[in-house]
């Protein structure tokens, strides 16, 4: 036993321990007064903090930073620090929580204090995570094969083959020469010894890198006197190298090798992370049905039909990846996918059942395996590890339980700190280590060291742990010169610390000279296809585009029948005038009309409280506000790169101002927010036509949207001339108003409402761009262009129906109208004759789109039911 | 004795499948008691790719997608084998104590015993309970040699079960097996198994063919026979050891060895990932036929 504790302090010298430095006394500095920002900052005796090396005695790295953040002075700081927090979620950046039920999503919280590294330090520890990545790819190469680590008893067999990441399917499954590990990420911490310890590995979906970035470029914007200049090392090489090594691994295709980003979906707690490195590396962002295994290789199902995929960085747990030969209850995956590995037609980063290595059991075990394996000893420990499945081991967990954390051998599985038991849970905990030992570890129990956080106005020492990123470079790995620092106690995974709301900080590593800042856009790489006409849009990613303008559309709608509702309601309740037509509003809305009330006073209140619920508390009905801007943001979400930052940040203000409306709100205030979520959509739908290119995707945007408004407004105009309540002038100015197109009225006619003109302004004109023949004409012209770019066998289905329709109307006698008034019968048979024509070929329309270009929709399923 | 074997599945399906991938564990593997001649095996409609590999287990695989629409599937195999009377341990091969082997079993590190460690862990289909335990420890009392030991387990499970078709489906969990005392030969296989890796022995699972004799004085029926279940217990040092809990019996020359793994998941003869297809529905059919030794 005592070998494997080796990992523990014995070997802790080898990097950065206590470093020599010559510590400046914190006074020294002239200008900085002991009562400032930092004059107070209270150092634990016992720890390591990372900022001062006494109380009062500053690490000599911090002296410029120190000065600079007492010229800011801590009023100022809070004033970025808020800036930051606004920035970020402008900007969208969040963590998903999987059990919320609204789908809503937890802020990036960032503490502007960045945690600094000398370049040395960094160097040492770089050339320890380096060794690190080696080491696992080697291992895993070794399992996955050989086994040579478990044949010669460097390994128990136990700790790989009880571990649910050992997956017999991916035996022998990599072609000769290649990597089982590209990405690893991983997390370290300094303990008060001045020591770093790796505290866990992980290879599955090594989430952070997008995050860590992102942080980078807000702090930059908002404190930029920090920035600007700073003697830092810059992240944007590190991204290059990853781009690079990711196009390496096309064998087949090394000129224009096809990359795709594999997530999970927007409900995944990163997904935000998955859209943003999607972006920034130029890759296809795909979930697994956008894929599609046909003669032995991974293609992409896009408008233009497949496309063959090279590459897939993954962030799908492997398990999910395959249900032919992974998980058979799993229809998450792509059939076929190992075997299209096995054929070398597709590579994946990481490889499939790299998740084995993310098990802590191996930390106990790596200096023996890494002399086997590297034929070096291993420079970086792991905090000291004791596997459970192993007699003399356990015995030692289990009598010195109240001294160390014990955690299942599962990523993200459950975790104990054993000072914090009672004597029941402890018992409990015996009891399930002694049925399961091979489940469970003990780690030492390790205080952190502490860096300086941003607390009201001071900065307060708090327990910090890392996360590194290594990526394959050639034939060795490079380490990104920083990373995502977090406070944490370093008992939760950084899963669980995000799920709780953790802080995260900007880790700095020191460079020699000033670095020039270099944007993180980077340029082009490679021969480009220059591609215009969007034909490689995944199918799905038109789906979800054409719903977002159908439900950005049905939200207009509904919020100008709501705002005119409430107008209408004020009006009533101040000047006493008519209020019949808000029944036909009510039905307009799909409400049901409150039953007649004793007084007006209480019919007043019926009616909003119908209105408010339909507004903010009803997320129930289909029609509501809430379930509408659910179906938006979903499908928004779903394509969130294809979306501007711009169009992104609207889509946020839009979702506080709709999820989370001031209490107690009445009419008037109701109306005006209203107003302003108006404001905010009609922003978001003029943005997308201003930045989105205007091809496929913008397309089918567009369509989605048109459909939704003329089919709106073929049922206004049914209410209004047939089947309303209340017919007469103060519904046509109703209608005329929702449809925005009373000013043009006025304009035009100079007059008092009159049917036909009515009837001509928004059926007929094709130049009002609110009427029906407008709507048809800008559909009818982009179904076309669809069409003359993408080949499908149903391709004459929706032209067909479109035409239909704008030639009814344009067919239609408007003289045979012309005579209509509400008490005519005659003509009012004509209006709905010619309103039904119109409107049935536009709801197949809706179809026909589907089948043509969205007909992916069958998911694969199993021939037999294999799960036990 | 040498056999021609015929297995023949057929699925038919109420609407077009589009596109499916599948796994086939259906040729025979060579083992030092039997010897394989080719085989022919026949899909219709025709793959569009097919690859043959060996799993972790040594098994032989097919894998074959078709990508053309389809209303009904057939995998025919037909394949020879001959089966020696060469199996390594029969009733009377001496063993090791049952304690002495799982001492063996854990602290041996021949690297072969050190494999075998995989098979006395818990698998998909088979996770240990102290009910197995339980149920296994009147057949293993101290001292007593190991195949002993299991040919009395054996047995016991032959004579407390029912042999029952309509009882489970291979989603039936084991412990219900247990306490309803019926199944078929793969639950019956599995609960030995748990029964012996509870006591932490190393068990795994084989799939193969069993000749079915016709009742005296009655004509072989062609088609009418089955796949079947078996186990093996490894006895450190010296190798693995078959017995046929349904049979009560040690696997001879009439067993005929598909594959083995840790338990049917590992060796499910046909799985497969379809897009489309509705509703399917399935026959199988196995045939089993002795060659006739000329006199």
């Amino acid at each position: 036993m005592t070998a494997r504790l080796a990992t523990g302090f014995a070997m802790a010298s080898s990097v950065g321990t206590c470093m020599p430095e010559a510590s400046v006394a914190y006074q020294d500095h002239s200008n900085l007064t002991g009562n400032g920002l930092l004059g107070d900052y209270p150092v634990a005796a016992s720890g390591y903090d990372e900022m001062f090396a006494a109380p009062g005695l500053l690490r000599p790295h911090w002296g410029d930073m120190a000065r600079a953040l007492e010229e800011i002075g801590g009023v100022e700081l809070e004033r970025r620090h808020s800036e930051i927090q606004r920035l970020l979620q402008a900007d969208g950046v969040t963590y998903n929580t999987y059990d919320d039920p609204r789908g809503s999503l937890r802020h990036w919280l960032v503490d502007p204090i960045p945690l600094l590294m000398t370049g040395e330090e960094w160097a040492a520890l770089a050339t320890g995570l380096e060794q690190r990545s080696r080491l696992l790819n080697a291992l895993l190469a070794d399992l996955y094969d050989r086994r040579l680590a478990i044949r010669q008893s460097w390994l128990p067999p136990e700790l790989i083959y009880a571990h649910p990441g050992f997956l017999p399917s991916c035996h022998q499954s990599l072609p000769a020469g290649c990597r089982w590990l590209t990405f690893h990420g991983v997390d370290l911490a300094r303990g008060p010894d001045g020591a770093f310890r790796i505290h866990g590995d992980r290879t599955q979906s090594p989430s952070g890198a997008g995050y860590t970035l992102e942080n980078r470029v807000i702090l930059a914007r908002a404190l930029p006197m920090l920035y600007r200049d700073a003697p830092l090392r810059r992240l944007a090489s590190f991204l290059e190298t990853e781009r690079a090594t990711l196009a390496g691994m096309a064998r087949h295709n090394p000129d224009s090798p096809h990359v795709v980003l594999l997530t999970p979906g927007p409900n995944s707690p990163v997904y935000f992370e998955h859209a943003y490195l999607a972006n920034y590396l130029s890759l296809s962002l795909v979930e697994g049905e956008d894929l599609v295994v046909r003669d032995g290789r991974v293609w992409l199902k896009t408008l233009g039909g497949l496309r063959p995929v090279d590459v897939i960085l993954r962030r799908v747990s492997d398990v999910f990846c395959d249900p032919l030969e992974l998980r058979g209850d799993s229809l998450l995956g792509i059939p076929g996918l190992l075997q299209a590995v096995r054929g070398g037609h597709v590579a994946l980063a990481n490889a499939l059942g790299s998740s084995l290595i993310e098990n802590p059991g191996l930390a106990a075990f790596l200096p023996l395996l890494c002399r086997q394996l590297l034929g070096e000893d291993l420079r970086l420990p792991s905090l000291a590890t004791w596997w459970c499945g192993d007699p003399a081991e356990r015995s030692h967990v289990l009598a010195n339980l109240g001294r160390l954390v014990v955690r299942s051998i599962l990523s993200d599985g459950p975790c104990w700190d054993g000072s914090q038991l009672d004597a029941a849970a402890r018992a409990h905990l015996i009891e399930r280590i002694r049925a399961n030992p091979y489940q469970f570890v003990g780690q030492e129990s390790l205080p952190l060291s502490t860096a300086p956080v941003l607390e009201e106005g001071r900065l307060a020492p708090r327990p910090v742990i890392l996360r590194g990123f290594v990526v394959a470079d050639g034939d060795g790995y490079r380490v990104m010169p920083g990373g995502l620092a977090r406070v944490s106690s370093g008992l939760d995974t950084l899963q669980a610390s995000l799920q709780n709301g953790g802080i995260s900080k900007d880790w700095w590593v020191l460079a020699p000279t000033p670095q020039r800042h270099v944007s993180l856009l980077r340029q082009s790489y490679g021969p480009i296809v220059v591609t215009r006409d969007g034909n490689d849009l995944p199918s799905r990613v038109a789906d979800d585009l054409y719903w977002l303008g159908r439900y950005l559309e049905r939200l207009d709608s509904t919020a100008r029948l709501l705002r005119e509702a409430f107008g209408r309601l004020l009006e009533w309740e101040q000047d006493n005038t008519d209020e019949r037509c808000l029944d036909d509003l009510l039905d307009a809305l799909e409400v049901p009309v409150p039953p007649v009330a004793e007084s007006p006073r209480a019919r007043f209140f019926s009616l909003r409280q119908e209105l408010l619920d339909l507004m903010i508390t009803d997320s129930e009905h289909p029609s509501s506000m809430q379930a509408l801007f659910d179906g938006l943001l979903r499908t928004g979400r779903a394509v969130r790169n294809h979306l501007g930052d711009d169009s992104w940040r609207l889509l946020n203000r839009l979702q506080q101002s709709i999820q989370e409306p001031p209490k107690g709100l009445g009419a008037r205030q109701a109306r005006e927010l209203l107003e302003e979520d108006l404001m905010l959509m009609a922003a978001f739908s003029g943005l997308s036509n201003e930045t989105m290119p205007h091809h496929h995707g913008w397309l089918f945007f567009d369509i989605g949207r048109h459909l939704e408004r003329v089919l709106h407004t073929l049922e206004l105009f049914k209410l209004a001339f047939i089947t309303a309540r209340n017919p007469g002038l103060p519904l046509w100015e109703v209608v005329l108003t929702l449809t925005d197109n009373l000013t043009a009225y006025r304009r035009r006619y100079r007059s008092a409402l009159h049917p036909t003109a009515i009837i001509d302004l928004l059926l007929f004109d094709e130049g009002n761009p609110r009427s029906v023949g407008y709507q048809l004409r800008r559909l009818q012209r982009n179904i076309g262009r669809l069409h003359r770019s993408v080949s499908s066998t149903y391709r004459n289905a929706e032209e067909r129906l479109i035409l239909e329709a704008f030639t009814t109307l344009q067919l239609a006698d408007i003289e045979a109208l012309a005579t209509i008034s509400h008490d005519s019968t005659r003509s009012s048979t004509e209006l709905t004759r010619l309103l039904d024509a119109v409107h049935t070929p536009l709801l197949g329309l809706s179809d026909a789109l589907t089948h043509s270009h969205f007909s992916h929709a069958e998911v694969p399923r199993q021939l037999i039911t294999m799960q036990p | 004795m040498k056999y021609t074997i015929t297995h023949r599945t057929l699925y038919h399906y109420s609407g077009g499948v589009a596109l499916c991938h599948n796994q086939a564990r259906l040729l025979p593997r060579e083992a030092s008691w039997q010897r394989c001649r080719p085989s022919r095996i026949t899909i219709q409609p025709r793959p569009a790719l097919s690859a043959e590999r060996q799993d972790f287990f040594g098994n032989r695989v097919l894998y074959f997608a078709i990508q053309d629409i389809h209303q009904r599937l057939e995998v025919t195999l037909v394949t020879e084998v001959q089966v020696l009377d060469a199996r390594p341990f029969g009733q009377s091969s001496p063993s090791p104590a049952w304690e002495q082997a799982c001492k063996m079993l854990r602290e041996d590190p021949d690297p072969e015993i050190i494999e075998a460690r995989l098979f006395a862990l818990d698998s998909p289909f088979v996770t240990l309970q102290p009910i197995f335990r339980e149920y296994a420890e009147p057949s293993f009392p101290p001292g007593r040699p190991l195949l002993d030991a299991v040919a009395n387990l054996n047995q016991r499970i032959n004579q407390d079960f029912t042999y029952d078709p309509h009882f489970t489906t291979t989603a039936t969990p084991l412990d219900e097996v247990l306490s309803e005392r019926r199944g078929v030969c793969q639950d019956f296989a599995h609960l030995g198994i748990a029964c012996l890796r509870a006591l932490g022995l190393a068990a795994r699972y084989v799939s193969g063919y069993l000749e079915t004799l016709p009742p005296p004085g009655q004509p072989r029926l062609v088609g009418a026979d089955a796949s079947h279940a078996w186990l093996a217990v490894y006895i450190p040092g010296a190798g693995w050891a078959e017995f046929d809990p349904t049979n009560n019996c040690m696997p001879g020359e009439r067993h005929i060895t598909l594959a083995w793994g840790r338990d049917y998941g590992d060796v499910a003869p046909l799985t497969g990932v379809m897009t489309g297809g509705g509703s399917h529905s399935l026959e199988v059919s196995v045939d089993v036929e002795p060659h006739v030794e000329a006199a």
